[in-house]
């Protein structure tokens, strides 16, 4: 007799890799291995129902036939980690990146990308925005040591094509404002974040975004900013804090302070 | 910032009265038109982000009680159940105080990946004391009691050995959580396993069934000419789980009944008419109680 742990590796291997031989033989006797079938599809369409809310605009770029033959070919592949699907798709970008089929729409694991943002962003937990008087209440020889804790919605991207024009345009239906993006208009640097009206997606010059991205890594706010550049990182970060851009801070251990 | 109100008055309570299944679509319809439903349900996974869905779940909430109802805590998992999922469903029950929080007699995590489906448990010892020690583990760290949904299932395996009736008696009668019943569920698996769903029914336990799911299902053939029910929540409830309904509230009194509706979701009027249906057959079954009374 089967232990449970038998007969559940058993069904995996049907569902997720199509493969009923194992299980077949733990049924019982009248019931026909057909059945399986009912579990296998329930799989794969509940997991491209997911990924098709995540990617929407993937979708519509590709057409829905070839986004279900791409998308079943995934969920083999990359079954989700964890019941709550709102986190499943974050390795569809890079699928789609090497999925040979997909060569002809070189600009698909960007839009991907965005989208995963996006909806990253659309879910990611509530959180209090930093309270700056907090920060303005550490001592001067310990703000060097201040490190940031974005927002969790916050995402930067840098894409090598226009995937934000795109989105909009494929978003809006307009087939000539899609027509007339310029693919090779250079990589773009992107900001994806979640404010109180909805999403938002924005486009940022090379060195904001830089920056930005050096504080989100959680580089010392000091550490952050090139003394030999004449961006405005002050008003920038006194932006960034006043937009509620940061969660929270700490303190870097200062390794001196430590010893002694 | 929204608040949530502490309903210390316990109007979080889930009533004895017919709910309706909330989903997305809905979100709007309800906050605007605040339509006279008593309770409703929701599926806890939906939930576990921030932004605006737990928004919509905290407004409505305010005026409407919320049962939260869990489709991923596997609580047959072979390998244990998850506990940053137990985590994740821990946290909106503290946000949301729902009157009612259930799961399901199945699984769906294997080696770390989820299946997404409510796969059949073998009707075993090993399956009911494992189902036990994760009710038990569930129980402890929500510090609460939780209800358990008896399965729509489409397989039966080989050594299957306890009839399912019992299966949900026992994890009821050892771990004190009480049962979901879905008739629907019932009426679909009496079908496809040759069972007699009035004498499951009759089987149940009647203390311990604290809620009662009603659905639609479909009816599928198979290549060998025989057919399957599949449990689809894609349409209107059929007279057949109307009748076997009246006969669970006659057996376990006017208990909280859900109306779930997840495929192709009609407007809500449609759910309302599906609900008002339930209240009614509660309401002249209480009649009925009141008159043997006296």
């Amino acid at each position: 007799m089967p232990t449970l742990l038998e007969i559940q590796r058993a069904m995996r291997r049907s569902l997720v890799q199509g493969d009923s031989t194992a299980v077949s033989a733990m049924l019982a006797a009248q019931i026909s291995p057909d059945r399986l079938d009912i579990y296998r599809n329930t799989f794969l369409l509940t997991l491209t129902r997911a990924l098709r809310l995540c990617f929407p605009v993937v979708q519509k770029l590709v057409g829905e036939e070839f986004f279900e033959g791409a998308a079943q070919i995934f969920v083999a592949e990359h079954p989700p980690r964890s019941a709550w699907l709102d986190q499943y798709g974050s390795a569809f970008p890079d699928f789609l990146h090497a999925f040979s089929p997909a060569e002809s729409v070189p600009y698909l694991s960007d839009v991907a990308r965005l989208e995963w943002a996006v909806s990253g962003a659309l879910h990611a937990p509530d959180t209090e925005p930093l309270d700056i008087n907090r920060l303005a209440s550490i001592s001067s020889e310990d703000q060097r040591r201040i490190r940031l804790i974005a927002e969790p919605s916050i995402n930067l991207l840098y894409l090598a094509y226009p995937a934000d024009a795109i989105w909009r345009a494929v978003l809006a239906g307009d087939d000539a404002e899609l027509a007339a993006i310029d693919l090779a208009c250079g990589h773009v640097h992107l900001l994806i974040e979640r404010r109180a009206t909805g999403v938002e997606v924005e486009h940022l010059q090379a060195e904001p975004w830089q920056f930005l991205a050096r504080l989100c890594a959680g580089e010392p706010i000091a550490a952050a900013i090139d003394p030999n550049s004449d961006f405005g990182f002050a008003s920038a970060l006194a932006e960034h804090l006043s937009l509620g851009r940061f969660a929270s801070f700490e303190l870097i251990p200062s390794q001196a302070e430590d010893q002694g | 910032m929204l608040m949530s109100p502490r309903n210390i008055s316990g109007t979080n309570a889930i009533p004895a009265q017919a709910g309706i299944g909330l989903r997305f679509q809905h979100h709007q319809a309800v906050v605007d038109a605040r339509p006279d439903v008593p309770w409703l349900e929701v599926h806890t996974e939906n939930y576990m982000g921030g932004g605006t869905p737990i928004r919509y779940l905290e407004a409505i909430r305010r005026d409407t009680p919320i049962s939260l109802h869990g489709v991923g805590l596997s609580l047959g998992s072979a390998e244990g159940i998850d506990p940053a999922h137990l985590a994740r469903i821990h946290k909106v029950v503290e946000r949301i105080e729902p009157g009612l929080v259930s799961e399901h007699i199945a699984w769906n995590m294997i080696g770390g990946e989820y299946l997404a489906d409510l796969m059949p448990l073998p009707m075993t010892e090993e399956a009911l004391d494992v189902v036990c020690r994760h009710v038990d583990q569930t129980q402890n760290y929500l510090k609460r009691r939780i209800l358990v949904e008896n399965p729509s299932t489409y397989v039966a395996f080989g050594n299957s050995i306890i009839p399912e009736w019992e299966f949900m008696a026992a994890v009821a009668a050892r771990t004190g959580c009480g049962i979901l019943c879905d008739v629907n569920n019932i009426c679909v698996s009496a079908h496809n396993h040759g069972w007699d769903a009035s004498a499951y029914i009759a089987a149940l336990p009647i203390d311990v069934v604290g809620e009662i799911h009603l659905a639609g299902h479909s009816i599928r053939s198979l290549a060998d000419g025989s057919t399957l029910r599949i449990d689809d929540h894609g349409s209107r409830i059929s007279e057949e789980v109307w009748t076997l309904y009246r006969q669970a509230i006659t057996r376990f009194g006017a208990v909280p009944t859900l109306i779930e509706w997840d495929n192709d979701v009609p407007p809500f009027d449609v759910l309302l008419q599906e609900a008002g249906r339930a209240a009614s057959l509660i309401a002249s079954k209480e009649r009925r109680a009141r008159a043997d009374a006296a």
